[in-house]
């Protein structure tokens, strides 16, 4: 009986371990889709993230409002992921990807890659 | 956690400082722990009115990278007698320093935000201040949105004046609501007379005008005038009418849930 129940553990992980693997395959094409999605919207023709923008607070007050809700988000965190983004909005963590990555492509955000985790942040590369 | 107060309002010379001043004050005489900022890098007061005309590093430093926020601060505490603790950050008054931070551009402008947030983290967080206090530029200047996006709390000192009551209106919608600040209106220098007979009038009026809370209503004091901003009021005179309405807001922040 022991064995078929570890047999089973060990299936059952498996089985995890390759739903996640979906999971985070599914994530990353969500991701390139909103961003073919984003660059048909703006002709299709820029290829290229528009060139590194800074976000200042003029910048935050012409944006649209549910964009500045997302930047303002990121500029008090510092750096977060979509998921933190949307704990502090509460909106939905695939609208905030959404959001974060359109403000990537506006060359507000940088974004990051750790492991399975994308990180957005304001570029602060030159701070003293 | 403590909480950030930015003061900011349209016009000039609506009482921002003497109301930053004397708000600092008022809560250090509630035993909080209290930090005072000049982030009016336009027309710099704080240096002159409290009397410290010396200071080895100013908040421009700190904004500039130059120094860390501990550099700035100057602990005043002995100003106020009994109470919690007092300090400044100083705005650079000399007319270079004021010509420097004019000629800033965007990029430097977020890193400033940047600094700013960072400061409020320190400060609130690691140095257990309980109150930052903003005193700001009038208007849409760089520096006074950043101080905004960085308060919890805008308090926005208000005249009478028509083109002030105009301007400020616009900036609620325009500008706090923007970036879902809470906001409090404090409405100065009231003059009573045929429409305005009492603090109820003033309070009813303007809540109907600004569709958000008023904070106080301040006549316009012979007193504060004549003492030509040389007073802290709240320590100076404990038993003047202005001191009395400055302990009310004082009391009336720390039931605010920010
Ligand atoms: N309630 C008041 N009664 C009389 N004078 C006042 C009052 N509030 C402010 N003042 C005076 O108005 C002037 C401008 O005030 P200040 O605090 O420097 O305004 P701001 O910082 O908004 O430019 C100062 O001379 C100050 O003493
Ligand atoms: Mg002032």
């Amino acid at each position: 009986m022991g064995t078929v129940v570890s047999k089973q553990g060990v299936l059952g992980k498996k089985h995890i371990r390759m739903l996640e693997k979906i999971r985070e395959s599914l994530e990353k094409l969500n991701e390139k889709m909103e961003i073919i999605i984003e660059l048909q919207k703006h002709g299709g023709r820029e290829i290229q993230p528009l060139p590194e923008t800074p976000l200042d607070v003029m910048t935050l007050l012409s944006m649209p409002d549910h964009l500045r809700k997302t930047a303002m988000t990121v500029c008090r965190l510092g750096r977060a992921t979509a998921e933190e983004v949307a704990q502090q909005t509460h909106r939905a963590r695939a609208v905030e990807s959404a959001y974060l990555n359109q403000l990537v492509i506006m060359g507000y955000l940088k974004k990051e890659r750790k492991g399975r985790k994308a990180y957005f942040y304001v570029e602060k590369e030159n701070q003293g | 956690m403590g909480k950030v107060i930015a003061v900011h309002s349209y016009k000039g010379g609506t009482g921002k400082t003497i109301l930053s001043i004397n708000l600092a004050a008022a809560l250090v005489k509630h035993g909080k722990k209290v930090c005072l900022m000049d982030l009016d890098f336009r027309a710099p007061s704080l240096s002159t009115l409290l009397k410290v005309e010396k200071a080895d590093y100013w908040l421009n430093d700190y904004l500039n990278g130059i120094c860390g926020i501990d550099k700035v601060l100057i602990d005043l505490t002995e100003r106020i007698r009994d109470g919690g603790k007092l300090f400044v950050g100083l705005a650079n008054p000399t007319t270079e320093a004021i010509r420097d931070i004019s000629a800033k551009d965007r990029k430097w402008e977020m890193r400033a935000l940047g600094r700013l947030l960072s400061l409020r983290n320190t400060l609130l967080n690691d140095k257990g201040f309980d109150y930052l206090v903003f005193d700001t530029s009038p208007g849409l200047q760089y520096s006074s949105i950043n101080a905004i996006v960085s308060a919890d709390l805008v308090i926005v000192a208000s005249t009478l004046d028509k083109s002030d009551v105009e301007g400020t209106k616009r900036m609620l919608k325009e500008l706090y609501d923007l970036f879902e600040k809470k906001t409090r209106i404090v409405t100065n220098k009231v003059l009573y007379g045929e429409n305005i007979k009492s603090v109820k009038d003033v309070r009813s009026q303007m809540e109907e005008l600004y569709g958000v809370p008023i904070l106080g209503v301040i006549p316009c004091f012979c007193d504060v005038s004549r003492a030509k901003g040389t007073l802290i009021f709240v320590e100076d005179k404990p038993d003047h009418p202005f001191t009395k309405i400055m302990d009310e807001i004082a009391t009336e922040l720390e039931k605010m849930k920010v």
